[in-house]
């Protein structure tokens, strides 16, 4: 054990090495995120690539070929419509996409702010703040996107304001979390000392640090989004038929379950379930890799 | 400190109220014609513009609603025709049994598996049990529904259609719960029973999966952090056994669990609804989402309300749950 | 004759990092010393240097990635590392009991006290619930609390810092243990409290012939309660001996610096602290002797495999300089 002798002076490692090692370690240290990642990775190429992939038109209706089961011609056979439930379910990934980043961007672009600000200033207004973010906690999410969108009416816009509307407090908390806890560091005291003026202390000095917690929860947003707008979609709110988005997919294939065409709803369902897991997980590793709290080991 | 929740939910519930008035106003639509329903005609739409003054300035109407509502008049459902108050107060045990069957379902399988990946860190069984809680979190509810009916119902045929608490052959028993398993039971009519209890089994294994997930996540984070704590290292440096040890984290651990289960029931009324629907069980929920559907804004305003105030309720019950587990809050 | 004797004690930290390289810090490297019955062994250093590590390393309640990788641990003539988990178990809080920083978050939060000492004795012996009851009320008021069948009763959460302290001292006491191992037993309590404390500690040495190793970063205390003491530095006891020896002859560096360093002395000498800066890092630690980034005597010997040398009847000291020292040390 020569070479542990002297505590652990790294030799020099090959450029490809070092890659390898990296995601040697990443898997060892969060297996999750990994695989999260690699699920993302290709429901991404599926959606950029969809008009390479998809082998028919998503929304061609064909009447001869109403409900037919998977075939050679048809994998993942065909709708009520007669369209080709493959290609549907390719297309559909776009809509996911379509959906979930918009939705962190706007959660995100809302979050963050009123966290830093919230969690800065303290006082009445932090108490007011927070007062509307625990209001939120109150109720299930799902019946105030629901509530919300069909009172606005279906349309995607809709479904992506209201989702990330409804996202944002859940920044707003971690964010501000981090800022209460580095508030009171000595870096922050030196900055004002300094006579940075406020803007200046929350963006370059507290925003970088503060972020970590938010950058974990972003890929778990994504996934709830996703499930959310499809859960929209099922129910006749947001995203209507014959849209090739998975939720209203499912809503078609509901009905045809039960008499056993059930490759109508099973596939996008499976591709849906699919694809929220892929984010969960990789969010999941995130936040195990993100928060050293969550880390095993240490005294 | 029970008192200082019960104040400060005063400002949340008129909150709430408000969100729901404003609600309808929502799409720009005029909120009478939402109110009296697409079936309304012209004399009975003035009725009901005048009944709720809605031809008063914004400030008035608010005032009115919530005149209103401490009386318990939230409007009339159009769908039904009858008051909303009544239509939700009726179905609130329907769907209590269905959530609490569920969540102790979920609990019961959630809680032991939660504890044993944490006592079993970074073992197999963590990372699997990890693996599948993940994969609860990623099933869209209803389409747990549909699978499980898919699944059960059509391929094997082991459990009957989702269409309600009970056959439509069999008429349901007697009120006294609202629950027809146990009001079969107690008018000793087996049958009703028996068909109760094979409605019941899907959804609520369906809430249980539901439920489950977040549950195992929460109860491994709660164990871990127990046993990484100052007492857990000092009953091992006194020579406890690790049964002994284990004891000592369980105990500590359950009333951090038991405080999250029931915070979790808030979220998962939601889900709740989600099942109703499927499985046309009849609850709150299925109420709630139909009316949210056809457009039923009476009714919609309710169901809001009703959540809010069913997670009012929980925290408060939770509240005094931690007061009876927990010495050292009484101290304070 | 020494009941609990420590020999060249390793404990590493073995881990990986992200990018999948093996990281070694090699917290002890070394340590060895002798704890006899009816004295008290003072263990000082800075934070850091390995205190509560060997204290745990000794108990065997070491945490992953934390492991000993080397050394010999003999208590009343038994090698501790052969000891599987059970058998470290009966001795754990029987025979070797440990008393601990922070009482206060020791205590289990939801059993009151009473029942934790009773659970601490029946794990230990065959006697029955209203025996173990009696031993616990025997104990507190050993310890000095007053009231003591009131005492058993209460929930931690009732207690100070001071009475939660001693009762973690009735706790090591249930089961008469042959050694104290106590761990910066009075950090954060009033003085008064801290000096009442440890006269109990010195009173049970002495009266009941029971061996004690008082782990702190206070000069002070050593002083006034210890009989010996050894001097940590980096995973090593670079100096051990009788108190009154080496705080009339200290001869490392780096025990010199921290004599130096309290308040009274330098008041008394009004000149500058050497031998301050940075902790060592563990990662990646000299080949020789581990003071000699923050010596001043520093030479090209002393990168050399060190043991410890006698300076004295019962005095040892690990310095391959130690006569340069002694001439070029300030006065």
């Amino acid at each position: 054990m020569a070479d542990l002798a002297l505590g652990s002076a790294p030799k020099e490692r090959s450029f490809a090495d070092k890659i390898w090692g990296k995601i040697v370690g990443l898997s060892r240290r969060s297996p999750t995120s990994i695989i999260g990642f690699v699920i993302i990775l290709f429901f991404g190429l599926l959606a950029l690539l969809a008009p390479l992939l998809m082998p028919y038109d998503p929304i061609a209706a064909n009447p001869n070929l109403i409900l037919q089961g998977p075939s050679a011609e048809h994998w993942f056979g065909t709708d009520g419509n007669g369209m080709d439930v493959l290609s549907r379910v390719i297309f559909g990934s776009r809509y996911a996409f379509g959906i979930a980043i918009p939705v962190v961007i706007i959660a995100l672009a809302l979050g963050i702010p009123i966290g830093l600000y919230s969690g800065y200033k303290g006082g009445n207004i932090d108490e007011a703040i927070m007062r509307v973010v625990d209001a939120f906690r109150v109720f299930p999410s799902i019946i105030l996107a629901l509530a919300v969108v069909a009172a606005a009416g279906p349309s995607l816009l809709n479904v992506v304001l209201v989702i990330g509307i409804l996202d944002a407090p859940i920044f707003v908390r971690v964010v501000r979390a981090e800022v209460l806890a580095l508030r009171s560091s000595s870096f922050v005291e030196s900055g004002l000392i300094v006579g940075n003026p406020t803007w200046r202390i929350l963006f370059v000095h507290l925003l970088p640090n503060a972020i970590q917690g938010a950058m974990a929860q972003t890929a778990v947003r994504a996934a709830w989004a996703v499930r959310i707008s499809a859960t929209l979609a099922f129910l006749g709110i947001g995203i209507q038929p014959p849209t090739p988005e998975w939720g209203a997919m499912i809503r078609q294939g509901a009905e045809f379950m039960v008499n056993g065409q059930w490759w109508v709803g099973i596939f996008p369902g499976v591709a849906l379930i699919l694809m929220v897991l892929g984010f969960n997980m990789f969010g999941d590793g995130l936040q195990d890799l993100l928060d050293p709290k969550r880390r095993s080991g240490g005294k | 400190m029970l008192l200082r929740r019960l104040v400060l939910a005063i400002p949340l519930l008129i909150g709430i109220l408000f969100f729901t008035f404003m609600l309808i106003r929502l799409g720009g639509q005029d909120p009478v014609g939402l109110l009296a329903g697409p079936t309304a005609t012209t004399e009975e739409i003035e009725i009901v513009r005048a009944e709720l003054g809605l031809d008063k300035p914004l400030f008035t109407q608010f005032w009115l609603f919530l005149g209103n509502v401490v009386q318990g008049d939230i409007g009339k459902s159009w769908i039904s025709n009858r008051s909303v108050t009544l239509d939700i107060l009726e179905r609130i045990p329907i769907t209590l049994e269905l959530l609490l069957w569920g969540v102790a379902l979920g609990s019961v399988i959630g809680v032991p598996v939660g504890l044993r990946a944490a006592f079993r860190h970074d073992k197999w069984f963590d990372h699997i049990s990890r693996g599948i809680s993940l994969l609860g979190f990623s099933i869209p509810t209803y389409f747990l529904a549909l699978l499980l009916l898919f699944i059960f119902f059509f391929l094997l045929g082991w459990s009957p259609p989702g269409m309600g608490r009970i056959s439509l052959l069999i008429s349901p028993p007697p009120t006294v719960t609202g629950s027809y398993l146990i009001d079969g039971l107690l008018a000793w009519d087996f049958s009703v029973a028996r068909s109760a209890l094979a409605q019941l089994i899907l959804p609520v294994i369906a809430v249980a999966i539901i439920s489950a997930a977040p549950i195992v996540k929460h109860t491994r984070a709660i164990a871990l952090e127990v046993i990484s704590s100052d007492f857990v290292r000092f009953a091992r440096a006194s020579g406890l056994s690790s049964d002994k040890v284990s004891r000592i984290v369980l105990k500590n651990s359950s009333t951090p669990v038991t405080t999250f289960i029931g915070t979790e029931l808030t979220g998962l009324v939601g889900s709740v609804s989600l099942i109703e629907f499927v499985f046309a069980w009849g609850g709150v929920g299925q109420y709630g989402l139909n009316a949210i559907i056809r457009g039923d804004f009476a009714a919609v305003q309710g169901y809001v309300l009703f959540l809010a105030l069913f997670s009012l309720v929980v925290f408060i019950i939770v509240d005094l749950l931690v007061l009876i587990l927990e010495p050292r809050a009484v101290a304070e | 004759m020494s009941l609990l004797q420590v020999r060249d004690l390793h404990t590493h930290f073995i881990s990986r990092n992200l990018d999948n390289e093996i990281r070694i810090a090699k917290a002890l490297n070394g340590v060895s010393f002798e704890v006899s019955r009816g004295e008290v062994l003072g263990l000082v250093g800075e934070t850091g240097a390995g205190k509560s590590l060997t204290a745990y390393s000794v108990m065997d309640l070491l945490k992953p990635p934390a492991r000993v990788v080397d050394g010999v641990v003999e208590f009343d003539g038994r090698n501790l590392r052969d000891l599987d988990t059970e058998d470290m178990n009966k001795l754990r809080g029987s025979e070797i009991a440990m008393v601990v920083q922070n009482p206060r978050s020791s205590l289990d939060p939801l059993t009151r006290i009473g029942e934790q000492l009773v659970r601490v004795h029946t794990a230990h012996s065959d006697a029955n619930e209203s025996a173990a009851r009696a031993r616990a009320v025997e104990m507190l008021g050993a310890v000095g609390i007053p009231a003591p069948e009131e005492r058993m009763r209460a929930w931690p959460h009732e207690l100070s810092g001071g009475m939660a302290q001693r009762v973690l001292i009735a706790m090591a006491l249930m089961n008469d243990p042959k050694l104290i191992i106590a761990d910066e037993p009075t950090t954060g309590l009033d003085v008064t409290v801290q000096a009442q404390i440890l006269d109990l500690l010195r009173e049970l040495v002495e009266t009941h012939n029971v061996a004690a190793m008082v782990i702190t970063h206070d000069l002070g205390i050593v002083a006034h309660y210890c009989q010996r003491m050894a001097v940590m530095f980096a995973g090593r006891i670079v100096e051990t001996g009788d108190v009154e020896t080496v705080f009339d002859n200290p001869t490392h560096p780096y025990t010199r610096t921290l004599i130096a360093s309290t308040p009274e002395r330098l008041r008394e000498r009004k000149q500058k602290i050497l031998g301050g800066g940075a902790p060592p890092n563990l990662y990646n630690l000299p080949p020789g002797c581990h003071y000699v980034e923050r010596c001043q005597f520093a030479e090209e010997s002393c990168n050399q495999a060190l043991s410890l040398e006698q300076v004295g009847e019962g005095h040892f000291a690990m310095c391959a300089r130690m006569d340069a020292v002694r001439e070029g040390w300030p006065t």
